[in-house]
């Protein structure tokens, strides 16, 4: 580049090197976090993905084959040492060996083996009932969030006047959101695990975890409530409908699609929590799948597994190993990639929603 | 005047309402449909409206001027009561009567209010809507049913507002897709579906290029056959061209109301004359 | 409304074809809409009600706990537990200087291996005389012991009594709301006569007064004549354990005094259950001495972790905010913004895991290079500690203090900077005489929302910040950050699960919980009083 002017171009090179310092300063930082969550996330996937892969079996019917991984519950793992051979076994799969084998010794009148086996709890088998859970608990949730959420944001949206209410109002969600999830944890077992006697349940982390996001679902609806031009309330109140007709048939269906794509981040957030479930709905290990019960009313009150929880089990209860590592970094794995299509789908629709809907 | 199409003069109004007779003689005597006497009004603390007395005349197009702020567009909207929906508005002091009804006395019903009392606003505000549906909204909500019926008053309407010939072929089109003067045009479709007595008009032409302008006011000339209009506008030449009569408003006070001839041409109040003349606004 | 009459009079006297009154569906004197309203009105009232029930249910459970703690504060007096520690405090003492000893043999031992090259026996060798010292000083206390042992059992013998006969009484109570009398005045209950049964304590003062005395006598004698140690270092080691060891013989009397002083029968105050709370230093439950609940450990293990995150936090998150806002490419732009938004998506159990799985460990391995040995504290063995959770914090705080900083500054007037620009600023001056003043009540407000995410924050903490009750080792500089703390979300996700309703151990969990709830609600109204400044400023 040609200047024709030296003393406009001219800077001093301390001043210079200063100035790029500072900008790489910048830089760096903003380079390391994408580090730290690349390495966080790359990890997690790598040692994670084979015990996904690995878990695929072919069945006799269909679907012809499946994740054991999974579709299956988790097992105790078996490791020992048979006629020299090293075995690593799920329990069912291991009581069985140990009948056969003592059953043939006894028919070959040898003396019956001993099998001294290590075991490792929840080390084999799969997550199915912790995906179940969790899906559940995630539905369950954000169906109380979304009707109680969306009803306050139309109200406060459409309805509320500035006032001292209104600020009241305001300041709850405010602070609501910043309550920490534990307290959240400690309310839902104090009001509905003792309180209300639900024990354990669904039912209890439902209503907790939905309180818990209800500022989120409260604040994003609001958020694409007034996305939707002035005009399209006034157009339609000059023609003479009601308040309520203008809401339901001109406000709420250009709304829906904002309010439900924010929310997803909402549904992000139930899905990742382990605090407010660890007291109210979450079990360490349950042998029956949710709809195995004996009536329907039960269905509401039994607690579940859930895959954070289950995280946190199996990463602090148990020892870190060969043998365990394949439960802890495939669950992580598994509820990563949950999450992370949860989030992902999120930003992805909030951009094409962005372009679409400009009025 | 004279060169209405026989099409929009006989059907534009399409609810039951009894044919008006002697509309020929109504223009002689003017009588007043809208009757504000002594109106205050206040957003919050602060007064907009200064004592306003005006007598609006039956199916003739009003036109208000005036710079600015000076609560033209306020004085708009308290005709329809659309001011309810702004926190902390009040009428202090005064009336407003529409055929001798108090519109804010209590046993009035701002919903019914509004739908006797249409508005066209500044910026076209189709909803996202096919055509179609737009233009039947009003009656949707008000249960209309009937597929002739609202089949019948969408052409009606679209008649009326000098669109069918333009969007006949693609009434189930958004109404988004259509031009701007297009949007704006048919908003006021939408509004006389409903068939209102007074449309009111809030700068209406603000927002478009001069040939859309032109047509909304080829437009209100021929609706005020069957309503009348009040017309808040910027442009004195919209106000000289298409107004019976005007009032010109400042700093929320009505300096001024005559035939808009007189208000042109020979203003009597010296504001009026400066703002008139150009001088300041 | 109206009354009918009116409505029908307006109605009649105006032309048929403008009618623009309407008699609409009421319900209990409201309109439709009314109701419709009143409903919508009824859930934004939600928020309102869950926080008011978080508060009511956090103080219902947690209320009870201060006249637990009192109760058991005062058995604690009562039952001559109080007095025994009074006289422990010799025998503690004691042991620090005999560890004190085992310090300076270790050095020794090490001097001698490392300095003039002995092999293990030889050091040993050398180091016989003083084994010898060192062992005549540890058995010196053995008379304190013994009383001190002896009078422990029987104050434990007390209290267990007194405990056994609430156990009863509260059965006797079940009984007799049951309606079963007979049975109730079956269940026997042998009252604790606290001041007879603490003196058989006391009335052995004498006996532990002379034990005091021999222990001083035979530590005199002991410092005398110290075990000569090679190197003028070491030797001034010893020269100073002989003045803390003087200083420990001084303390007896007071010692003394305090316990003659001691008198079980003044009563324990509320205000001293409280204050063992908030400043107590120790969390022991489930003891079978004494349980304090003391929550400093607690809050000292919560904020040193919340100030490790956010020293990491702040640089990383207000940087890039800076930089993706002010000095990156549109593309860079586009990418880095939803990515690390995309990190405040992993949920922190998972971060929690890859703290246990992967960054402690690579931690431990780290403090180890020669590149860190300048660091105090470094290296450490622990692969949980303050570190590892604090670290993984901050990368949960990064993304809200980026989000929220960067907020604030695009809400900076381009104006200003355009008005910078034109007086011939350079970009990076503008950015900080300019930006960052302009938005820098938005950036605080962020860092306060950033802190308030990561107190609240549990799994990591419980996962990776090592869970020792204990109160951080501040004089070891920097170094303390490397030491295993607990903080006030992990003990109660770890220890809820095991305690029994209703109890004091459930109630102090509470009173946890509700310390954390407020520390949340302050650090919200700070944030938002920052950020109403802010927008007051801006204009």
């Amino acid at each position: 580049m040609t200047a024709p002017f030296h003393r406009y171009t001219s800077r001093r090179g301390f001043q210079r090197r200063t100035e790029s310092t500072i900008v790489w300063f910048f830089r760096f930082a903003t380079y390391v976090i994408l580090l730290c969550g690349v390495f966080i996330i790359g990890n997690i996937c790598l040692k994670g993905l084979p015990a996904v892969t690995g878990a695929f079996r072919s069945l006799e019917q269909f679907p012809y084959v499946t994740n054991t991984f999974i579709f299956e519950a988790p097992e105790s793992l078996y490791v020992f040492k048979h006629e020299g051979v090293k075995r690593e076994m799920g329990d069912a799969e291991y009581r069985a060996f140990r009948e056969t084998e003592t059953a043939r010794a006894t028919a070959e009148g040898r003396p019956v083996p001993e099998f001294k086996a290590s075991s490792y709890v929840y080390a084999a088998g799969g997550i199915w009932p912790c995906i179940v859970g969790t899906l559940l608990l995630v539905v369950g949730a954000m169906t109380i969030a979304l009707l109680l959420g969306v009803a306050s944001a139309i109200f406060l949206s459409e309805y509320a006047r500035d006032g001292a209410f209104v600020r009241f109002i305001r300041l709850a969600i405010l602070n609501l959101a910043g309550v920490p999830s534990i307290v959240f944890g400690l309310f839902g077992f104090a009001m509905f695990v003792l309180y209300f006697n639900w024990n354990v349940s669904l039912m209890a982390g439902w209503f907790t975890l939905a309180f818990m996001v209800l500022p989120v679902v409260i604040t994003a609806s609001e958020e694409a409530l007034k996305a939707v031009p002035k005009g399209f309330r006034e157009g339609s109140l000059a023609l003479g409908a009601t308040k309520w007709q203008t809401i339901r048939k001109n406000v709420l269906p250009y709304a829906l699609p904002g309010i439900l794509t924010s929310s997803i981040l909402g549904i992000a957030r139930v899905a990742g929590e382990t605090a407010p479930i660890m007291f109210t709905a979450a079990y360490v290990v349950r042998d029956k799948l949710p709809w195995e019960v004996a009536k329907f009313s039960d269905f509401f009150f039994q607690g579940v597994m859930a895959l954070p929880y289950h995280i946190y089990v199996v990463s602090s209860k148990i020892p870190q190993n060969a043998y365990t590592q394949r439960v802890q970094y495939g669950t992580a794995f598994v509820f990563l990639g949950l999450v992370a299509l949860i989030a992902g789908s999120s930003i992805l629709l909030r951009n094409k929603l962005r372009g679409r809907y400009q009025w | 005047m004279e060169n209405t199409s026989p099409a929009s003069a006989s059907s534009s109004r399409p609810l039951a309402t009894p044919p008006r007779v002697a509309r020929q003689d109504d223009t002689a005597a003017l009588p007043t449909l809208i009757d504000v006497k002594g109106l205050d009004f206040y957003y919050g603390a602060k007064q907009a409206l200064f004592d306003i007395n005006i007598a609006i005349p039956d199916r003739r197009v009003t036109a208000f001027i005036g710079p600015s702020g000076c609560g033209k567009s306020t004085l708009l909207r308290c005709l329809n009561r659309m001011n309810d929906l702004i926190d902390g508005t009040a009428v202090k002091r005064g009336e407003i009567k529409i055929r001798d009804i108090d519109i804010y006395g209590p046993s009035v019903d701002p919903i019914e209010l509004r739908k006797r009392v249409g508005m066209v606003f500044q910026k076209s505000n189709p909803f996202p809507k096919s055509i179609y549906e737009n233009i039947i909204y009003g009656l949707r909500i008000q249960g209309v049913k009937s597929k002739t019926k609202l089949d019948e008053v969408v052409e009606k309407s679209l008649r009326g507002a000098a669109l069918w010939d333009e969007v006949k072929d693609r009434l189930h089109e958004s109404g988004l897709s259509l031009s701007g003067g297009q949007q704006q045009r048919l908003c006021i479709a939408r509004t006389i579906a409903v068939a209102p007595e007074v449309i009111l008009m809030d700068e209406p032409c603000s927002a478009l290029d001069p040939i859309a302008t032109a047509k909304v006011e080829e437009l209100i000339h021929e609706l005020k056959k069957q309503f009348t209009i009040i017309i808040v506008t910027h442009s004195m030449q919209q106000a000289a061209r298409c107004s019976d009569r005007t009032a010109f408003f400042y700093m929320g006070k009505l300096i001024e109301f005559d035939e808009t001839h007189n208000i042109f041409m020979n203003p009597k109040n010296p504001q009026t004359e400066a703002y008139v003349s150009g001088r300041f606004g | 409304m109206p009354p009918e009459s009116t409505t029908t009079s307006v109605v009649e006297s105006s032309p048929p074809s403008f009618r623009i009154q309407k008699e609409r569906t009421q319900l209990l004197g409201l309109t439709l809409d009314e109701c419709i309203q009143g409903f919508f009105g009824g859930n934004a009232l939600v928020a309102v009600i869950i926080l008011g029930l978080i508060t009511f249910f956090l103080f219902r459970e947690g209320s009870g706990f201060f006249s637990q703690n009192r109760d058991n504060l005062s058995i604690y007096r009562l039952a001559g537990l109080e007095y025994v520690d009074l006289g422990r405090q010799p025998d503690k003492d004691h042991a620090a200087l005999s560890r004190y000893l085992s310090d300076l043999r270790r050095r020794t031992y090490q001097y001698y291996m490392e300095e003039e090259g002995l092999s293990a026996k030889e050091a040993g060798g050398r180091l016989a005389d003083f084994d010898v010292y060192a062992d005549r000083f540890a058995r010196a206390s053995a008379p304190i012991r013994s009383q001190l042992m002896e009078w422990g059992e029987i104050a434990n013998d007390i209290k267990a009594r007194h405990l056994g006969n609430q156990n009863l009484a509260e059965k006797r109570r079940q009984l007799l709301a049951a309606g079963k009398t007979k049975e109730a005045a079956a269940v026997g209950i042998l009252p604790v006569n606290f001041a007879v049964e603490v003196s058989a304590i006391t009335a052995t003062l004498p006996a532990y007064e002379e034990a005091t005395a021999t222990l001083a006598r035979s530590l005199e004698e002991l410092i005398l004549a110290p075990p000569p140690l090679p190197t003028v270092e070491l030797t001034a080691r010893m020269a100073r354990f002989q003045t803390l060891t003087r200083d420990f013989i001084a303390s007896f009397p007071a010692t003394l005094e305090s316990m003659k002083k001691w008198d079980a029968s003044v009563p324990v105050p509320l205000s001293q259950s409280f204050t063992a709370f908030i400043f107590g230093r120790q969390w022991l439950t489930a003891s079978f001495w004494q349980d304090w609940y003391g929550a400093t450990p607690l809050i000292a293990g919560s904020m040193l972790v919340s100030l490790i995150a956010l020293a990491l936090a702040i640089p990383l998150g207000v940087g890039a905010a800076i930089y993706v806002n002010q000095l990156a490419s549109p593309l860079e732009q586009r990418l880095i913004k939803p990515a690390i938004e995309f990190i405040s998506a992993i949920p922190s159990v998972v971060l929690g895991f890859f703290g246990i799985a992967v960054l402690g460990e690579f931690l431990r391995v780290a403090s180890g290079w020669s590149f860190f040995a300048w660091i105090p504290g470094f290296p450490f063995a622990e692969r949980l500690n303050a570190l590892t959770a604090g670290c993984l914090l901050g990368l949960i705080a990064v993304p809200t203090i980026f989000t929220l900083a960067e907020d604030a500054i695009n809400n900076v007037p381009r104006a200003f900077k355009e008005a910078s620009y034109a007086l011939g600023a350079s970009r990076l001056q503008t950015i900080i005489r300019i930006i960052v003043p302009a938005s820098l009540s938005g950036i605080v407000s962020a860092i306060l929302l950033g802190l308030g995410r990561v107190i609240g924050e549990t799994m990591v903490v419980l996962l990776c910040a090592g869970n020792r009750i204990a109160i951080p080792d501040f004089t070891a500089g920097l170094g303390v950050v490397t030491q295993p703390v607990h903080t006030m979300t992990g003990i109660i996700a770890q220890e809820m699960g095991e305690v029994e309703p209703g109890g004091i151990h459930y109630r102090a969990l509470f009173v946890v919980g509700l310390l954390l709830f407020f520390i949340a609600l302050l650090i919200n109204y700070f944030a938002q009083k920052i950020v109403r400044k802010y927008k007051v400023s801006i204009g």
